[in-house]
């Protein structure tokens, strides 16, 4: 088990470097960049651009700029970003928290709701219930997060039932931490919500389906056969392994943390990192795109393997070869 | 309490009366099982032949009451110590399986939970008091030749002819009185096919339980039972003692005559059963294979009890003179 972390981990560097060597050249070699805008504006002079542009080390070949970043990056300093001024770790570190947040708190909702769910309705296939349920499940899966989260949006607006938009109201400096809480959960809420409905559908299918499918095996019929109590095979044999799969889909939901969301947090007015990728790409902020890729591409690596070390946990065939 | 019913000398633990069996799809029902008669008694090894799809796994699940749920009992009795449990609910028939019959399936490996030891696996199947559960699983593993010590593995762990006597063990735990074997060495090679057998006629010999042995191996049935029923497309055709008798069924005679080296398979190969279920119903089900074949075999045959352990589903043989 250890030595599979650790390989992994391993993995984990020459991973990241190819992943933003490939990237620093994509985004590089695209047409236009962020001076290309400024260079526009007749207020601001061609020697402040080139100056900045020498500040920022742009004026030096492509390959010297990446082992520079990447030089940079190793202690953790991923650049200024061109747009906001401020260190790309400092305006990440922010938002990150709000993204992991989101994702957390939609994570365990949708997965707290699915599974039960799906192992009711797998039990009981082709009843009425099943059938409801599986019905809500197509509807979820079919609607997309941005109607979804507009509607919220309007129905959170007209009777202003939660805060819209941003992580907190406007607070008393001696606010406790309670009330802190509790209102950035409120401003959380209606994104999470969203994301859970988008996200609970196709966790209760995969989850359902996997249910019957073990449900319908040999070790199963063999287990009624020994006069294994009801719950016993329920929950002990049909349950445990059809949870087997469902790790791999948390690893990889996991890893899709930074995307995922994105589309959500932008019409829901949540400042996490998907709003912050797309600004950053559309205005070519170079050093932030990159940060960003860099988390992103960490979040996938670490997701994949927490899915890995839970099948290798749960699973003694991975586990004792 | 466990009811006995006594017929002769020995008790018969399981008896099967007239059971039908049908698949029911969306617009008609399939005739799987047709007006099955059988018994099995005490310390008797009873050994069911029938080639592939001809309904004997249907057979061993109707028995414990797991068939598929698109499957459907239509008919029929099927007693266990005299109780016929077609009757009773799921929780008492839940309180019947593992204790009074259990069952060894034919591909280990598969019956085996992966997630689970086999410890795990011991102590789920054993349904008696907990004061000495584990001196008892230790039993069960040296009565079936493993350490105690396997009960720290997982089944991935074990060759196929271990896990099958995992299986054995599991099933011998409770010291049921009667042990259904699905084919247990069809997944085996010889040497270990061998071993198994040897290790449930020992347990037979040891504990007295009924075994129903389930075998497309008309050879090994012959070698190990003491009564065989022949199985041809959802009906037992027969039912002989090997040894004392040759079997008079027409496609007893050809199984039989796969083991002696004569052709008469070969006639087989050319012909080709068209008959549906229904039709299977209103006249011999092997008519459109029989060389012997007659007017009077164009009609409902039943299955006749020739004497209290034998009987045949044919009118040729002179033996059936019922019909």
């Amino acid at each position: 088990m250890k030595k599979l972390v650790l390989k992994r981990l391993l993995q984990l560097i020459p991973m990241l470097i190819g992943m933003s060597f490939v990237s620093f050249i994509i985004i590089q070699s695209s047409p236009g960049d962020y001076f290309a805008q400024m260079k526009m504006n007749p207020e601001i002079s061609p020697e402040t651009i080139e100056s900045m542009k020498v500040n920022f080390g742009l004026d030096r070949p492509i390959l010297v700029q990446y082992l520079l970043w990447l030089k940079n990056m190793c202690k953790l300093d991923f650049g200024v970003s061109f747009a906001y001024h401020i260190p790309v770790r400092t305006l990440i570190k922010f938002r990150l928290k709000n993204t992991i947040c989101l994702a957390i708190f939609s994570l365990v909702i949708s997965w707290v709701i699915a599974l039960p769910l799906a192992v009711f309705a797998g039990y009981r296939e082709g009843t009425f219930i099943d059938k409801i349920f599986s019905m809500l499940a197509y509807l979820s899966i079919s609607l997309p997060s941005f109607f979804v989260a507009l509607l919220f949006v309007y129905f959170i607006s007209k009777t202003n039932l939660l805060p819209l938009g941003g992580t907190r109201s406007i607070f008393e400096v001696d606010a406790s931490s309670f009330a802190l809480f509790k209102d950035y959960m409120e401003h959380l809420l209606v994104p999470g919500l969203v994301l859970c409905l988008v996200n609970v559908g196709g966790l209760f299918r995969l989850m359902k389906n996997n249910f019957i499918e073990t449900f319908n095996t040999p070790y199963v019929l063999a287990a009624w056969a020994r006069g294994v109590p009801r719950n016993s095979v329920i929950f002990k044999h049909a349950l445990r392994n059809a949870l087997n799969p469902m790790f791999t889909i948390l690893g990889m939901e996991i890893g899709g943390i930074l995307n995922g969301a994105a589309l959500t947090e932008i019409i829901c007015g949540w400042p996490g990192m998907g709003s912050l990728i797309l600004e950053a790409v559309l205005s070519h902020d170079l050093y932030l795109v990159m940060g960003s890729l860099v988390i992103s591409g960490f979040l996938l690596i670490v997701g994949n393997l927490i899915g890995d070390i839970l099948i290798a946990f749960f699973d003694p065939r991975i586990r004792i070869s | 309490m466990c009811l006995t019913q006594k017929t002769g000398e020995m008790e018969q633990i399981l008896e099967v009366k007239n059971l039908s069996v049908l698949r029911v799809e969306k617009t008609e029902s399939i005739s799987i099982l047709n007006d099955i008669n059988f018994m099995v008694k005490k310390g008797e090894m009873f050994c069911l032949v029938g080639e592939s799809g001809s309904g004997k796994t249907t057979l061993a699940l109707s028995i414990i009451k797991l068939l598929p749920k698109s499957f459907k009992i239509a008919s029929g009795e099927i007693l266990i110590n005299g109780k016929n449990i077609l009757e009773i609910n799921e929780q008492s028939m839940r309180n019947i399986r593992g204790k009074d019959i259990s069952i060894i399936f034919q591909d280990p490996s598969a019956y085996l939970d992966p997630l689970f030891t086999i410890g795990s696996h011991l102590q789920e199947s054993y349904h008696g008091k907990n004061e000495n559960k584990k001196e008892l699983i230790s039993l069960a593993l040296q009565e079936v030749g493993l350490d105690s010590e396997v009960q720290t593995v997982y089944p991935h762990q074990l060759s196929g002819g271990q896990q099958q006597r995992v299986m054995i063990a599991m099933a011998l735990i409770n010291k049921p009185s009667i042990i259904i074997a699905d084919e247990p060495t069809t997944a085996l090679d010889v040497l270990t096919t061998r071993q198994v057998i040897d290790l449930l006629n020992a347990i037979r010999l040891k504990h007295n339980p009924a075994i129903f042995f389930i075998t497309h191996d008309l050879e090994l049935a012959m070698k190990t039972g003491t009564r065989i029923g022949i199985m041809y497309r959802g009906h037992i055709v027969e039912i002989f003692k090997p040894g004392r008798e040759k079997p008079s069924h027409p496609y007893a005679n050809i199984l039989l005559g796969t083991i002696e080296g004569k052709d008469t398979i070969l006639e087989l190969n050319f012909k080709k059963n068209t008959m549906d279920s229904k039709q299977m119903q209103q006249k011999c089900p092997f008519f459109d294979m029989c060389v012997e074949k007659e007017a009077r075999c164009k009609k409902t045959i039943p299955f006749v009890w020739c004497d209290s352990e034998t009987g045949i589903r044919c009118l040729k043989n002179g033996r059936n003179t019922q019909v």
